[in-house]
């Protein structure tokens, strides 16, 4: 287990209107954890992220940033705020300059950055949330996952630890709400630490390590997802519902089939359960293969040439400057979102795939092909070109 | 809703990627020429450069560019016939003795003063327009920090032009529900209406302050708000183009000085 590295003790908040917001609440989060924060408006969600980064502070309690209280004087929260990331739930409320390039460089330029590190940070926050080139337009023109790209990189050019997301897929349509999920769970790779407020339960549960549900400035539950979303009496009281695949295992366990232990989080898991559900041997004879494109050990390497040699194959890319490289070379994606598990039903089918991955990406594909393979006593051979 | 458009054209024109001090130049070098051009052909000589230039290169909508022009064209041209009608001088082609001080008259001076003056606001405003439709706000800001502009102004400034559009907004989201309520039906309704919209537009707005002074402290803000984007760098060919056109219209100036239309 690594170090906590957020911990709330027992804090309290009334809102001047004498309105109790928070009423004793007591966690930790881990460095490197993913953590849902979901209840019904006026849980306390928001309220309770701005105390992470000394917006708003307790009544009584303390909060402990690194395991020392956090204090709030202007210089400590100067570093805190560093530290500790806050992506607002509305784009437009955080973007504050005239145009991109400036928004981005608004906290790298107030910690005193020279102008070239400054530069630096922005090109590389921009490349990260895959706004390369967006410098000089105004936000204004943007669309609404645009502009919370901007957000994000407003938040990643001072390069903080932790990364709080008050609602982060507010607002926009599934796909672009996919791509920011997959985003934080890039960030998360990388080793931020990730907190986010959601009443999007579907996205929440197959993203989050752990999820703690709130109601009136309580917290419900915490635990790891299929847990904290599996009672329905919790589920019920927080006003949210039940992620759809853990509702049909729930009821497929109620009418008496024998499933495996583990809940499924995802369509492929949900698969799985069927499939041992009916003790059937699964549809295929032999699985296809999924080749991984690393483009950062091959750099010169040639994807549209593969391409070209395998018509009609299934492609994907992982993080987002893969989702670039594929874009520069004109390669059509059929998936950007959830690719593993895709290329793994296309394997199951009998189809190969090919994902574009970026390095950091390779051993994660391997471990959740190899991770289901040996639960599912299967051979899906993972090629590198 | 107009600013709004005139912003974004420019924000999408082909010539944004030229070096702003150039374009800068090019206009404000066309207006001191009009000035100082003694007669009508120069100014529209700079007109005709510039409206092709814009329209050809810059691919600008004639019809947006028609509709920009108008405007300032109307309020000249009013303003000119008072010229024509007032100035007198030789050759009266027309009078009017209106009152027994006071006469109306069509002179061939007035008419050459007027014309001339109305060449002007076509060359002038042409050269704006130029400026206003090539180059966006933002890379003014640039510029204007370039020239040591003061950082409060400058950071006012770029406060105020991101302001202006999330205000706006908020001002055609309210208006909008306001008319699909029929709150524009009757003359008093109106009155009433606009009365709210101003209301509840002044409210965003302090809200969107507060906003603001929070989403920059949660950012480390420390004083400092105004930092150097990246400007275009000087390119020789649009530079020479620049200067060859200030340099022929100057001829142009000279040359023509002593044409007059009548």
């Amino acid at each position: 287990m690594s170090r906590i590295i957020l911990e709330a003790r027992d804090i309290r908040y009334r809102y001047p209107r004498g309105l109790d917001a928070i009423r004793g609440i007591s966690f930790h989060v881990r460095r490197g954890e993913k953590i849902a924060l979901v209840g019904p408006n006026g849980a306390g969600k928001s309220t309770l992220l701005l105390m992470f980064n000394g917006m708003i502070k307790p009544d009584s309690g303390t909060i402990l940033f690194d395991n020392s209280p956090i204090s709030y004087d202007r210089g400590s929260l100067r570093i805190l705020r560093k530290r500790v990331g806050f992506v607002l739930q509305n784009p437009d409320r955080q973007i504050i300059s005239p145009t991109v390039y400036q928004d981005v460089a608004f906290g790298p330029t107030n910690l005193g950055y020279t102008e070239e590190k400054v530069k630096e940070a922005v090109e590389g926050a921009l490349a990260r949330v895959g706004l390369t080139g967006f410098g000089r337009r105004p936000p204004h023109q943007l669309s609404g996952g645009e502009k919370k790209r901007v957000a994000i990189a407003g938040v990643l050019a001072m390069d903080p630890e932790v990364l709080v997301f008050d609602e982060p897929t507010s607002g926009l349509d599934p796909s672009g709400s996919e791509e920011i999920m997959e985003l934080l769970d890039e960030l998360n790779q990388e080793g931020k630490t990730v907190i986010i407020s959601t009443h999007d339960i579907e996205l929440a549960y197959p993203w989050a390590d752990r999820a703690i549900l709130l109601l009136n400035g309580k917290i419900l539950q915490e635990d790891v997802p299929d847990v904290a979303f599996g009672n329905p009496e919790l589920v019920r009281k927080a006003r949210l519902s039940m992620p759809t695949l853990l509702e049909l295992y729930l009821e497929l366990e109620r009418r008496g089939f024998r499933l495996p232990e583990r809940r499924p989080r995802t369509v492929l898991d949900m698969l799985n359960v069927i499939d041992r559900a009916f003790r059937n041997k699964p549809c295929y004879t032999q699985p296809g293969s999924i080749t991984l494109f690393n483009i950062d050990s091959s750099r010169d390497a040639d994807i549209s040439g593969w391409c070209a040699a395998h018509p009609g194959i299934p492609i994907g890319a992982m993080g987002t400057r893969a989702k670039q490289r594929a874009a520069d070379e004109k390669i059509p994606l059929d998936f950007t979102y959830g690719v593993i598990d895709k290329c793994i039903l296309k394997a199951l089918l009998g189809e190969h795939s090919l994902i574009i991955v970026t390095g950091s990406m390779v051993e994660r594909v391997k471990e959740r092909v190899q991770g289901f393979c040996s639960e599912n006593q299967v051979e899906i051979p993972v090629l590198f070109p | 809703m107009y600013e709004e458009l005139l912003e974004d054209i420019a924000q999408q024109n082909r010539l944004r990627e030229v070096n702003t001090v150039t374009k800068l130049i090019a206009g404000l070098g066309a207006v001191i020429l009009c000035l100082l051009s003694a007669s009508f052909v120069a100014p529209l000589f700079i007109a005709l450069v510039l409206t092709a230039t814009l329209l050809v290169l810059a691919r600008i909508d004639p019809a947006t560019y028609g509709k920009a022009f108008f405007g300032p064209l109307l309020f000249g041209g009013l303003g000119v016939g008072a010229i024509v009608l007032l100035a007198g001088g030789e050759g009266t082609f027309w009078s009017w003795q209106l009152l027994p001080w006071f006469s109306l008259s069509i002179t061939q001076a007035s008419i050459n003063q007027g014309f001339f003056i109305f060449s002007r606001v076509i060359g002038g405003t042409s050269a704006l327009l130029f400026i206003a439709f090539t180059t966006p706000m933002t890379d003014l800001f640039l510029v204007m920090r370039r020239a040591r502009m003061p950082d409060e102004v400058l950071d006012l400034a770029m406060i105020i032009y991101r302001s202006i559009f999330l205000i706006m907004d908020q001002l055609v989201q309210v208006y909008q529900a306001q008319l699909m309520r029929l709150g524009y039906s009757s003359f008093r309704e109106s009155i009433r209406s606009f009365a709210t919209l101003a209301g509840s537009v002044f409210i965003a707005s302090w809200e969107a302050g507060e906003d603001l002074t929070r989403a920059m402290e949660a950012r480390c803000y420390e004083g400092k708000f105004a930092v150097l984007g990246e400007g275009r760098p000087l390119s020789l060919p649009s530079a020479a183009a620049v200067v060859s056109f200030l340099a022929v219209s100057a001829v142009v100036v000279k040359a023509t000085s002593h044409i007059r239309l009548f």
